[in-house]
């Protein structure tokens, strides 16, 4: 009932070897058909290829994605402040021009924070409380030139592998 | 007389706006301490920075001033220390470095030794003072970390530094303890390879 499985092999292989008719007239149309195409514009292809490559190239060059320059990125900081009893509490510091409307914190069960977007750099900064009070962030390095009679702190955001 | 009038009037419109908050008299001071940083290529954004956390801190306008031109002093000794390629951010920090302590051949050996930005290097040094290091081993602590060391890696190393300090370290013997026991205690990966970047352990 079953035949070898050598025996099965060999059929399929004469059964591929068989040679297979083919329309004689099937090489004339194809030749013809190309013949009959329209011509296509190569010699615009390499002009776009170097257009698009120069403006892909001036993209980068522009990007600069290896550049140092410190300027070229920021990062999401965010500042915290306990301060159980206050009314209201403000982030005040170089980046926001030292407005305590800028930057007011929101507070959840006393604990205020608020986020700033800043570039790398070092900065100082502080808190007001309930608008009068001034305070440095207990969590922070403190601004040792305090020249205004107030604590501030600092905090400075890194280029490099930071 | 008419000339006159309107080079006040140019005058006037040059100021930063954010110098209104500035009574005329401190205004027209430190308009005249940042016109002149800025004709000598000094950054003036620290420099209206500081004016205005003075006035809004309620300072008397002559403290102000003299805060702006101390500061303007202080960022062109940086600038002379860094390099007149040192980047706005760099001279602040390097003001910072200074007035830690910090000398300008320290700042001149750190430019040599590292590659920019030097922001967060000057800026590490000047917080180890914060803390209560004392200048010269922030100094040296800073320069030997310097050559490989990630600006994430300096942060860490003074926040660990911070940490033995509110633990009850001597801030001196801290940062020294920290630096010299690199290998086998704040940093990981080291030892084998010298061009292996330190990286701080974590806590």
């Amino acid at each position: 009932m079953f035949e070898r499985a050598d025996d099965v092999v060999e059929r399929v292989i004469q059964h591929l070897r068989r040679p297979v008719a083919i329309d004689p007239g099937l090489d004339a149309r194809v030749l013809r058909e190309i013949a009959q195409a329209p011509p296509t514009n190569r010699r615009g292809w390499p002009l776009w290829s170097a257009l698009a490559a120069a403006a892909v190239l001036g993209a980068i060059l522009i990007a600069r994605p290896w550049s140092r320059d410190e300027t070229n990125r920021s990062d999401l900081l965010q500042f915290v402040f306990v301060a159980p009893q206050a009314a209201s509490v403000s982030l005040v510091g170089d980046f926001n021009d030292w407005d305590p409307a800028r930057s007011p914190m929101q507070t959840a069960q006393g604990v205020w924070a608020t986020a700033v977007r800043l570039a790398p750099g070092r900065y100082r900064y502080a808190f007001l409380v309930n608008g009068v009070d001034w305070r440095a962030d207990p969590g922070a390095p403190t601004a040792r030139d305090d020249e205004f009679g107030t604590a501030s702190s600092v905090v400075t955001v890194g280029g490099r592998g930071s | 007389m008419i000339l006159a009038a309107l080079l006040m009037v140019v005058q006037v419109a040059a100021q930063d706006p954010r110098l209104e908050r500035l009574d005329p008299g401190t205004r027209s001071a430190v308009s005249a301490v940042v016109d002149s940083a800025r004709g000598d290529g000094l950054p003036v954004e620290p420099l209206i920075q500081r004016a205005l956390e003075g006035a809004t801190k309620g300072a008397p306008g002559a403290r102000i001033v003299a805060a702006v031109r101390r500061l303007t002093v202080d960022l062109g000794a940086a600038r002379l220390a860094l390099g007149t390629n040192a980047s706005a951010a760099e001279l602040e920090a390097g003001v910072a470095a200074l007035r830690a302590g910090a000398t300008p051949e320290i700042l001149a050996h750190l430019r040599d030794l590292r590659r920019p930005p030097l922001t967060m290097a000057l800026s590490v040094l000047a917080d180890l003072v914060a803390s209560g290091v004392p200048a010269d081993s922030a100094a040296a602590a800073v320069l030997a970390l310097a050559p490989h060391a990630r600006d994430a890696d300096l942060v860490e190393f003074r926040r660990a530094v911070e940490r033995d300090i509110a633990l009850g370290a001597p801030p001196g013997a801290a940062t020294s303890i920290r630096v010299n026991a690199g290998a086998e205690n704040v940093f990981s990966g080291t030892g084998t390879n010298p061009g292996t970047v330190p990286r701080p352990r974590r806590p």
